[in-house]
């Protein structure tokens, strides 16, 4: 059997079929590197360092909580959004369904309906989306790309007409509390975020869902052929995607004290699935972390903050966005194309 | 063979077409425990077709599949399949590249403790103690499918299927990618499921393999039965010669008893 690099763990002699979990220092500082979160890191910092070296106000704290802050939003929608392209699907509605989700709950809320019901309303009508996605795609045979941005489009115009596009407001001041917040110096959003993140890390790194999501993106076939269902799969990772975009409406509904119209939209779509895939969530399934979408969503917040900071006009802002999008795809390929041979 | 117990695997007259093209047309054999049972034939035989029928993952249109005498649905699916005792590995190895060597081989039974969280070590070490006794080397059991070379991938797609320890084990060309050495440590595997008393079917191109390991071959030709065989009785040039034809085959296999 040929090995494939010399040095590479898999072919070390030391422990030839067994589980022992314990690795040299040298093969987990390879590993480290090899990943694309540890690139990003190093991005982060480097875009950092260089907003810190031409504004004075970047390293101030409360500018970068409020980074945090505003990346909370992409990256709410990005988990579900992940373990959707993990498990080989897309979904195109998060945008509109963020903005539907947040008139639902604004609207409950006006009516003095009590927050928690007004959240559960809203969140129920977006899983409600994600089934119509999931059915879409699978009865209908709609491509996954096609259906969701139907369904974007269908949602957007339902999302103005039935608001005739006016925001919702005002939201009740026990919302805005908890959406504008802090406890223990920390913005109430970004605990959210926080525990979310930290559900979805679970469900993806440490359950048989997750591994079972990881073999469906990966390989669907062989997920059918080992007897996975993968129908049901399907539709848990569309209604997850749909709920998230929904939490993260009515969040962002909490932070700003309305339910706007002109929240979402192609933008948040556009931007979270962005994040996602600079977070290394490989297109082609299978592949991608949580951890690396936070950063991903970090790592936007920040080039919109230090560009603003800078003073270099907002253009700009596309122009380096649609790079690095373009660079870390291609450096996953790459990376793909050296980890995994070619039978 | 012993004439009470009922074959670990019977089909009778099992048929199958795709639209107007008949794949099988008359196809049986049996298969008993400890034996090593070969199916040969040339390129469009049915050989594949006759496995995924008895692993459900195709519905027969008639014929009789029997699992330790049990008669299986027609449409049958392929946990029913695996609920009666059959593993298979298929040609194209149904393996996930992005997961490693451990979380392949539980696929579809990942292991868990407390009903939710994956159960890593018994996972992994579980894939270990099947690799080892099967003698196989492929290095740490977290490294990615995607990292293996063909031959490496067959053995833990066998190694899956030894891991579910089910009494029947289809196995669809399993050295159809493999060196030479590796095709032995195959054949070896295979000796030692039949020695542990399973019932191992093993579709094959490759006859050599097939006169050192098999105890019986089935030959199909054009979708049907040609005739079944004991190895150690029969020639290679007999075999060949059912394989294209020229030598005639035995009468149809169809009108099952009962």
């Amino acid at each position: 059997m040929s090995a494939v690099r010399t040095g590479a763990p898999w072919q070390a002699t030391g422990h030839q079929g067994s589980a022992d979990p314990r690795r040299t220092r040298g093969e987990l500082l390879r590993d480290l590197l090899a990943r694309q979160e540890t690139t990003l890191l190093l991005v982060i910092v480097v875009v950092g360092a260089l907003a810190a070296s031409r504004s004075s106000l970047f390293l101030d704290a409360q500018n970068l909580l409020e980074i945090l802050r505003s990346s909370v939003i992409y990256f709410l929608v990005g988990c579900g959004a992940a373990m959707l392209i993990i498990g080989g699907g897309l979904d195109f509605s998060a945008g509109a369904v963020f903005t539907l989700a947040a008139l639902m709950g604004s609207t409950m809320l006006v009516s003095e309906v009590p927050w928690p019901i007004a959240l559960l309303g809203g969140l129920a009508l977006a899983a409600l989306v994600g089934v119509v996605n999931h059915l879409v795609i699978t009865y209908w045979h709609v491509p996954p790309i096609i259906a969701t941005l139907g369904v974007f489009y269908l949602l957007s115009g339902v999302d103005n007409l039935v608001t005739g596009g006016n925001d919702v407001l005002p939201l009740p001041q026990v919302i805005q509390d908890i959406g504008q917040g802090s406890t223990l110096g920390v913005p109430n959003v970004v605990l959210i975020a926080l525990v979310v993140g930290l559900l979805f890390w679970f469900l993806l790194e440490q359950t048989r869902f997750g591994v079972n999501v990881r073999a469906l993106g990966g390989n669907r076939a062989a997920a059918v052929a080992n007897g996975l269902r993968v129908r049901r799969i399907d539709l848990a990772l569309y209604v997850l995607a749909a709920g998230t975009a929904g939490l993260a409406g009515i969040v962002y509904s909490a932070r700003v004290g309305a339910g706007q119209v002109t929240a979402g939209g192609t933008s948040t779509t556009l931007i979270v699935i962005t994040a996602v895939l600079i977070g290394g969530v490989s297109l082609m399934g299978g592949m991608g972390s949580i951890q690396g979408v936070a950063l991903g969503a970090v790592l936007l917040s920040l080039i919109d903050n230090a560009l603003v900071l800078t003073e270099i006009p907002p253009q700009y802002n596309s122009i380096v966005i649609g790079t690095i999008l373009v660079t870390a795809v291609a450096v996953d390929h790459v990376r793909r194309e050296r980890i995994f041979r070619k039978r | 063979m012993a004439v009470d117990a009922p074959p670990a695997l019977r089909l009778r007259g099992v048929r199958k077409s795709f639209g107007s093209v008949a794949a099988l047309e008359d196809v049986g054999f049996d298969a008993h425990a400890g034996e090593v049972h070969a199916i040969v034939g040339d390129n469009g035989a049915g050989k594949s077709t006759t496995i995924k029928i008895i692993t459900g993952i195709h519905a027969a249109d008639a014929g009789d599949v029997l699992l330790h005498g049990e008669r299986m649905a027609l449409r049958h699916s392929a946990a029913d399949a695996h609920d009666h005792g059959v593993s298979v590995v298929y040609q194209d190895l149904a393996l996930v590249e992005c997961l490693d060597i451990a979380q392949n081989m539980a696929l579809g039974n990942l292991p868990r403790r407390f009903g939710v969280v994956l159960d890593r070590r018994r996972m992994e070490r579980e894939a270990a103690a099947v690799l080892r006794a099967l003698k196989v080397r492929v290095g740490d059991v977290r490294t990615p499918v995607g990292l293996l070379s063909g031959g490496q991938r067959q053995v833990v797609a066998i190694a899956r299927a030894v891991r579910m320890d089910k009494p029947i084990i289809l196995l669809d060309e399993p050295t159809a990618a493999l060196g030479v050495q590796e095709t032995a440590h195959v054949g070896e595997i295979i000796d030692e499921l039949k020695a542990a008393g399973k019932a191992v079917i093993c579709v094959s191109h490759d006859l050599d393999f097939v006169f050192r390991h098999a105890d019986k071959v089935t030959v199909l030709r054009l979708g049907r039965t040609v005739g079944t065989r004991t190895v150690a009785d029969v020639t290679r040039d007999e075999v060949v010669g059912m394989i294209t034809g020229a030598v005639a085959g035995d009468a149809a296999t169809a009108e099952v008893g009962r």
